[in-house]
């Protein structure tokens, strides 16, 4: 009797690790289905190259493969496969493949695996110097063997590649010399031949919050700017940018608001940064602090030095996520997603003075699945949506002034 | 023969009694609808809901302080529940609450990828930052802990559940 019922028991947990394992299919997965496609894909990022083409680079099925489009989104060309094998992709909320295009449509991609089973990660990169036909073979960012995520690369107007990315190595001579380590360090490095080697990475600052996406752009030839969830004096996760010199050349950390977010914790809801042609700064965040809570924009005139009061954006009620900034030639774009109990839409306002002002937000797409963070991506005369949805696929869709 | 077959068949009973007897319950998927069935099936009881995930660093150190916490305080309903969206984590799950000494605890999984769904479910206003703790108390009231818990916050809310009692 006694065996019967651990035989029972023995059956039952056969059956539920049988349920579970059906669990990580389509239904409870973030992706469609399980193929290295695009129709698969859960996280998708675009870029425009030179001649107006769109690139996009994407996860599915373990691998990273990227394709192109010569009329904006409508249709693909057959897909290069980055990876020539499954990866234990980064697939962390925050965590996406990256993709510059230059001048000459050299490619340059970089993202994060996990390396081993305690999660600890590895920004890989790779070029394509054939319009994305072939890549070369992966190669690590840095030869640290500490845990790295959440790369960034912007593309210099020289055709310098910068990336940066959130670096644990940092902690083991805090933890040799007895010392508490909080979070990351923002590391940086370059590459002056368009991504097939980085220069030596190096520090901007130390002990940032670990577990979200950085922004990067230029703020003018040159001159990288970052913002980063730092962690301030007592445990604050609040935002700060820092523009560089020169690449090679981290200036002084600039504090985007007080939030006054004080938490142990991986929010997994980095920040947005944008810099429009005359300079401004826009820049879009979360925060969950004691003086604000939810989705806020600022922008800045003096490089970062000082900020405007922020502004909330969203619907409180519908949990207002995922912020994304664009400064573009008609003007400035916000998006990001809000959830009604059903279905999630990404809702979108415009600024035609730098800012200053914006239209009321509007609804643009929406999905009654699990979907990608909304992205704003421009070929230099129109903007668009970059939207990956597990039940619709992927959208790019223009950016209207009007309704 | 017959022997060695009777042999066979005690060492696999065995083999089978011992693996379910030493094995955890197994992770049991969270999908919509599983957050009122939590709150129902615990109602009237002191319940610590933590909601972690294996990637996130703060997690990591805290997972084994509420292990000691679980061992120290039976008269907690506890129950855990992995927010992380990376897939196929459910050995490394297991294998981390195992090793936190929460193998016996109600330990759930996220199994659905629309994971703004679950979370609107939970608490709207959430935005999936881990570690988290609700604490929900007899009477149904819910004490939010984002970010971290003090075991000292816990072990203070445990001996109000008792004294309220």
């Amino acid at each position: 009797m006694v065996r019967t019922g651990l035989l029972g028991m023995v059956a039952l947990a056969l059956l539920q690790s049988t349920a579970l394992g059906q669990m990580h299919g389509q239904h409870g997965s973030e992706a469609a289905c399980d193929e290295p496609t695009l129709r698969c894909a859960t996280k998708v990022t675009p870029a425009f190259g030179p001649d107006g083409t769109l690139w996009v680079a994407w996860m599915a099925g373990g691998q990273v493969s990227v394709a192109s489009s010569p009329d904006a989104g409508h249709s693909f060309l057959p897909p290069s496969q980055v990876t020539t094998k499954r990866l234990n992709l980064d697939w962390g909320p925050d965590a996406r493949p990256k993709i510059v295009v230059d001048r000459k449509g050299g490619i340059a991609l970089a993202f994060s695996i996990f390396r081993d089973e305690a999660f600890n990660g590895q920004v890989l990169y790779t070029r394509s110097g054939d319009g994305g036909k072939s890549f070369a073979e992966l190669e690590p960012i840095t030869a640290s063997n500490e845990s790295q995520r959440f790369e960034a690369v912007a593309l210099d107007q020289d055709g310098t590649v910068f990336a940066a990315w959130l670096d644990k190595r940092n902690r083991v001579p805090a933890k040799q010399a007895g010392q508490k380590y909080d979070g990351a360090g923002l590391f940086f490095a370059s590459s002056r031949d368009g991504g097939a080697i980085y220069a030596e990475a190096s520090l901007a600052h130390d002990n940032t919050c670990e577990c979200c996406r950085l922004g990067l752009t230029f703020a003018a030839p040159g001159r990288p700017v970052v913002i980063f969830r730092n962690i301030f004096e007592g445990g604050v996760r609040d935002h700060a940018v820092v523009t560089f010199t020169d690449v090679s050349t981290p200036g002084e950390i600039r504090r985007v608001s007080n939030d006054d977010w004080k938490i142990n914790a991986c929010p997994h809801h980095g920040p947005s940064l944008t810099v429009a042609p005359n300079g401004t700064y826009h820049v879009a965040w979360y925060t969950n602090g004691k003086t604000r809570r939810g989705l806020f924009y600022a922008h800045s005139r003096d490089e970062g030095r000082t900020f405007s009061a922020p502004m909330a954006l969203g619907r409180p009620d519908r949990n207002p996520t995922r912020p994304f900034v664009l400064a573009g030639a008609l003007g400035t774009v916000m998006v990001w997603k809000e959830f009604d109990g059903e279905k999630t839409s990404v809702q979108m306002m415009m600024s035609h003075d730098d800012g200053e002002t914006w239209s009321s937000p509007r609804t643009i797409s929406s999905t009654s699945d699990t979907s990608d963070h909304p992205l704003l991506v421009s070929n230099g005369r129109q903007m668009y949506l970059s939207w990956m949805t597990k039940a619709d696929g992927y959208h790019l869709r223009a950016i209207e002034d009007q309704p | 023969m017959r022997r060695r077959f009777a042999g066979i068949l005690g060492l696999s009973i065995l083999i089978a009694s011992a693996s379910a007897l030493g094995a955890p319950a197994a992770l049991k998927p969270f999908e919509r609808g599983s957050w009122q069935r939590v709150l129902r099936s615990h109602a009237g009881r002191p319940t610590l809901v933590h909601f972690w995930g294996v990637t996130c660093g703060p997690c990591k150190i805290e997972l084994p302080l509420l292990g000691q916490f679980v061992k120290d305080h039976p008269e907690i309903d506890v129950v855990t529940i992995s927010a992380d969206l990376v897939p196929n984590l459910s050995a490394a799950t297991q294998s981390m609450l195992d090793k936190a000494g929460l193998s016996s605890t109600e330990n759930f999984i996220f199994g659905d990828g629309f994971v703004e769904r679950l979370r609107f479910e939970i608490d709207p206003a959430w935005q999936g930052d881990i570690p988290r703790t609700m604490l929900i108390s007899r009477d149904g009231t819910i004490a939010t802990i984002e970010g971290s818990a003090e075991i000292t916050d816990l072990e203070k809310w445990s001996a109000e559940q008792i004294s309220t009692h």
